[in-house]
């Protein structure tokens, strides 16, 4: 099962990193936000599948990162995206040691709502504090360099999908690989219980606050990275990244790919990607239907995509079971 | 009901004539139309402005298909939806890499043109911006841009409205009161205000600065602050529907009377600025285009009255930003093609080095674009009047000042303050 | 003084408002536990029937005078729409609160497009009704009669709630089921009405306040996901599910923003989140909340 795992997972990467020449420009490009969401997603998922905490706040934790990767590249002038990296994951360090050590203290619709409330907070700082983060027109990223890399011969295009494309793989790999070695960890198993049941894993011995804490911090960090991935080409960080719609979109694109599977985030970041591409070149009224997707997951196949097969095989045995049953199927 | 049509159609080609017929063009039989990419809000605070915008464009790729398209190549439109910076720019490589547009215009918000701008530059995709900026704060961040062309700047209704409001009002207040919208065109439409109080060394003291937020529509409370102050003088930048708003509680709350008002943006809600709340006499900016214009060109005429048939209502500037843009590069195209003299299609490198430069006329008056690629357009301002014939306040017949975007714009590559300081204004 | 009577008036009309957003929130969470996301799409909905109704009655001549009663109908016409979305959110009762908080979530991005597609994106007006009812004079102080009668129809509301939540039967069989559902249920309450009715009153109130402020301001697709912002702002302040706390809540934040706008009007936001913050530090529950389990 590991294995098989294991590989599948070699499979995927390896595909990716072979994809560009046969997707195009467009949609390669189309794919770099798939990274950065895929890595926040995990993140997000750590505190929503495996902690039973839905996070309707996280947004700011992708706009925290951003925010750092415009701090680093246009205001320090440090060019290193590993610079870049690092300091997001900082950044997004320091914004949750506060606002997680309140929000921990709280489970279901209040941590929701307090995730709300210190998002738009965060929010309303990065808009109003105008000398600071540029308000409303937000903070330039500049074009970071890769392991030293200038790439100075590359246009943007050429460097988002070239180097940056292969970069942003290799880093969203990485990181999944860390994700799978904490989901796995003691602590992971902690998370796990104090979600099925609190007072259970406190006899155990879980120190339930303080796993949901470290949890948090976890799932800012990679939120961070994550939004420092997505600022690079688009080339700036504005006040809307921590709006709590994105936040809702995030949860959206967790509950899309399947939260209960350790892979359902970044297919969820994959198919949100491709579904809003389509939806928006196919009508004005994009959102409508992307509520009515998201109704129907919720609905329909709360697993999401990944656990659509599960969902239809069963669907199917129960049907073979309804038509091999005693009474016969009506006459044409 | 044909005969209309078929009268429609011709009166169009001939307008457009004068247009094509300037320039003996080399035919090309080229059967793929050029695609132009359009960038525009549809919902949001400035979806209504996005709306129209496109309404512009309709009537401007109307006009040049009807003339027989770009050198001899129809238009067609690939529109997309401008929302928040990451998406619009995830929209714009769309429209050049996937659609393979031969050129994207659009965009009202700054903060999506302050992303876009480089983004584009950076990737070599010819655009002409309609609104936006791609300056932080007041100091430009592409100096010289090869492929980006960008609207004339923010600063110019503030620049012109501060003009209006000591030209006017000079002598009459002390007091100045300040409510702008909460993000940075707000900020910066209201510190150039006070930066030509100074340049003009009038003696004034700020008694508040209100910043509402865009589309947060309760203004009571501002009202309420406002009121408390009581300035002589009233400077404000708000726009879209916050601005009636605004109007009409404080016109309820007796904060209107016996003071001077000063609206550098308002045109972009001169129709929902009813007259039982707008008093006259009120400085009033129309920006580049004002749909009454005892000036305006038969051309913009025909854009007001087909886009009154289509929508009840009257056009604001948005129209001619998105038409200006349209016709520099239509403009820019032709010249290109010119100059390479009927052998092959001019490629974009060519046509943006045609484009810097450049003279038109577009539906507010005169134009060019310069050649840092920052686009100089006309201004217009003037102090209301209430007319029989509408119900909202127009600009008085013989109020009426036009300025040219040479003297609202700092020159390229100048600081903003210290223009301001040292600029000549004719008042 | 004439300044702080029209600074309190401004201040009290806002939290008017946010008081029957909060009050359809408290409601529906007090008895069903779902927070509803798409409290601030009913307020808008409700704004917008309030456009088309203003404008088909003065445009049929109606006296403007008779606005007030007749946006309090627009707005209670929301209404409508809460049968229908409660039958969908029953689906998710038995599930876990993140698909509720989730399908709330989806009903914010549909009922954004279903308002662009019904009344586009200009924002919307009703012409002709704010100023008709004109000002009082107090002192120096200038008010208009139209914030005063907002002011009075939520209290008016608040008052009627609050009998008809201590005083009627079905009053006490609600507040039996928000206590205890099961136990309800087993004492043969129809819960599944109940869950109904309560969430139809909830989406009217917030319906009601959409349509109450429209004349004074304007109607915009996207204060649906803006008044979201303060509602929850409200409702943390004064204590999920508790009525008082909505009352509260709305009159502190109401008053906070105009307070701040005549001091400092850059604190406006932060003044208000502050408080948050301090209520969350202080008094996790709320102002009138139980503690959370």
């Amino acid at each position: 099962m590991r294995g098989g795992a294991l590989l599948a997972a070699l499979a995927a990467v390896a595909a990716l990193a072979a994809a560009p020449p046969l997707l195009g420009e467009y949609r390669t490009t189309l794919l770099l936000p798939v990274f950065g969401y895929g890595v926040a997603l995990l993140g997000l998922n750590l505190l929503f599948g495996y902690g039973g905490l839905v996070s309707f706040g996280h947004a700011m934790f992708v706009a925290a990162g951003a925010y750092a990767a415009a701090v680093v590249t246009g205001v320090w002038r440090i060019e290193s995206f590993e610079a870049v990296l690092l300091a997001a994951a900082a950044a997004g360090l320091a914004l949750a040691l506060p606002v997680g050590a309140l929000c921990a203290r709280y489970t279901k619709i209040f941590f929701g709502m307090l995730t709300l409330a210190f998002g738009m907070l965060f929010h309303s700082f990065l808009f109003k504090f105008y000398g600071l983060t540029g308000g409303d027109q937000g903070m330039r990223v500049r074009r970071p360099t890769l392991l030293g890399l200038e790439f100075e011969e590359l246009d943007k295009t050429a460097f988002l999908v070239g180097p940056y494309y292969w970069y942003c793989l290799a880093v969203a790999a990485l990181l999944a690989l860390l994700m799978w070695r904490i989901v796995r960890s003691p602590f992971g198993l902690a998370l796990r219980a104090q979600r099925d049941n609190p007072r259970k894993a406190e006899y155990l011995g879980v120190e339930v606050r303080r796993t949901r804490f470290v949890a948090f911090l976890v799932s800012a960090a990679f939120g961070a990275v994550g939004g420092a991935m997505l600022a690079v080409p688009t080339g700036l960080a504005d006040p809307e990244l921590a709006y709590w719609t994105h936040s809702g979109t995030l949860v959206f694109m967790t509950l899309l790919g399947g939260f209960a599977h350790f892979a359902g985030p970044l297919l969820g970041a994959l198919a949100y990607v491709l579904l809003q591409d389509w939806l928006m070149s196919l009508t004005p009224y994009w959102r409508l239907l992307l509520g009515a997707v998201l109704a129907l997951i919720v609905l329909a196949c709360p697993q999401g995509l990944m656990g659509l097969p599960a969902l239809l095989r069963a669907r199917l045995a129960a049907r073979r079971r309804r038509a091999a049953a005693p009474h016969p199927a009506p006459a044409e | 009901m044909r005969t209309t049509r078929r009268e429609l159609l011709a009166g169009a080609a001939a307008a457009a004539a004068p247009l094509g017929a300037a320039l003996p063009l080399p035919a090309y039989a080229q059967a793929r139309p050029l695609r132009v990419g359009i960038l525009a809000p549809r919902a949001g605070v400035a979806g209504t402005v996005g709306e129209v915008g496109l309404k512009g464009v309709e009537f401007a790729v109307e006009k040049l298909n009807a003339a027989g398209g770009v050198a001899g190549r129809r238009v067609e439109l690939v529109i997309e939806e401008e929302t928040n910076p990451r998406e619009t720019v995830e929209r714009a490589r769309r429209l050049a890499l996937q659609e393979r547009v031969d050129v994207i215009q659009g965009v009202v918000s700054s903060g999506v043109s302050l992303a876009l701008g480089p983004a584009l530059e950076e990737s070599r995709i010819l655009t002409v911006f309609w609104d936006g900026t791609t300056q932080d704060g007041v100091n430009e961040t592409m100096p010289r841009p090869r492929w980006v062309f960008r609207s004339t700047d923010n600063e110019c209704e503030a620049v012109m409205g501060s003009l209006m409001a000591i030209k006017h009002f000079r002598g009459q207040f002390l007091t100045v009161a300040g409510i702008n919208p909460d993000y940075s065109y707000g900020r910066n439409n209201w510190a150039a205000f006070l930066a030509l109080l100074r340049r003009f060394n009038i003696e004034h003291r700020v008694v508040t600065e209100q910043w509402p937020r865009v589309g947060g529509m309760d203004l009571t409370a501002n009202v309420a602050a406002l009121k408390a102050a009581n300035p002589d003088l009233v400077f404000s930048s708000l726009l879209f529907a916050d601005l009636p708003v605004f109007m009409r509680q404080a016109h309820a709350a007796g904060l209107l009377e016996g003071r001077k008002w000063v609206f550098p943006a308002a045109g972009f809600q001169h129709t929902a600025l009813k007259k039982e709340f707008t008093p006259p006499g009120m400085v009033f900016g129309h920006n580049t285009l004002y749909f009454a214009d005892p000036q305006a060109t038969p051309l913009a005429r025909e854009f007001v009255q087909w886009y009154h048939e289509r929508t009840r209502d009257w056009p604001h500037w948005e129209a001619d930003r998105a038409f200006f843009a349209m016709e520099v590069w239509r403009r820019g195209v032709e010249k290109a093609v010119q100059a390479k003299g009927g052998g092959a299609w001019p490629s974009n490198a060519e046509i943006a080095e045609a484009i810097r430069g450049i003279e038109v006329v577009s539906l507010g008056g005169p134009g060019r674009m310069r050649p840092d690629g920052v686009a100089e357009q006309t201004f217009i301002q003037g102090l209301t009047v209430h007319d029989p014939r509408y119900d909202f306040p127009i600009l008085g017949p013989d109020r009426i000042t036009r300025m040219d975007g040479r003297q609202l714009q700092k020159g390229p590559g100048q600081d903003f303050w210290r223009w301001i300081a040292e600029a000549r204004f004719d008042l | 003084m004439a300044a702080l009577i029209e600074v309190l008036a401004a201040g009290l009309f806002h939290a008017a408002v946010l008081f029957l957003v909060a009050a359809g929130l408290q409601l529906v969470f007090g008895v069903q536990r779902i927070l509803n996301l798409a409290c601030g799409s009913f307020y808008a909905l409700g704004a917008y029937l309030g456009v088309t109704a203003g404008g088909l009655a003065l445009g049929a001549g109606l006296s403007p005078l008779l606005a007030l009663p007749l946006l309090v109908l627009a707005g209670a016409a929301v209404a409508a729409l809460g049968p229908p979305v409660e039958r969908l959110l029953r689906l998710v009762y038995d599930r876990d609160e993140s698909f509720q908080l989730l399908l709330t979530f989806a009903l914010v991005l549909m009922f954004q497009d279903l308002i662009r597609m019904g009344w586009g994106s200009q924002p919307q007006q009703v012409e002709g009704v704010y100023l008709a009812y004109g000002q009082v004079q107090l002192g120096a102080a200038r008010i208009p009669v139209w914030n005063l009668l907002v002011l009075a129809a939520a209290i008016a509301i608040a008052g009627g709630l609050g009998l008809f939540l201590q005083r009627t039967d079905f009053g006490r069989i609600l507040r039996a089921t928000a206590e205890n559902r099961r136990m309800a249920a087993s004492l043969g309450v129809d819960t599944g009405r109940v869950y109904a009715a309560v969430f139809t009153l909830g989406t009217a109130l917030g319906g009601i306040g959409g349509a109450l402020v429209v004349p004074a301001a304007a109607a915009v697709p996207e204060k649906a996901v803006e008044l979201v912002v303060e509602a929850f702002a409200v409702v943390v302040i004064g204590g999920l599910g508790s009525m008082p706390g909505a009352l509260a809540g709305a009159a502190i934040v109401g008053l906070l923003r105009a307070g701040a706008l005549l001091v400092w009007p850059e604190l406006e936001l932060l003044a208000v989140y502050a408080v948050v913050v301090a209520v969350l530090l202080l008094r996790p529950a709320g102002l009138f909340g139980r503690p959370a389990a």
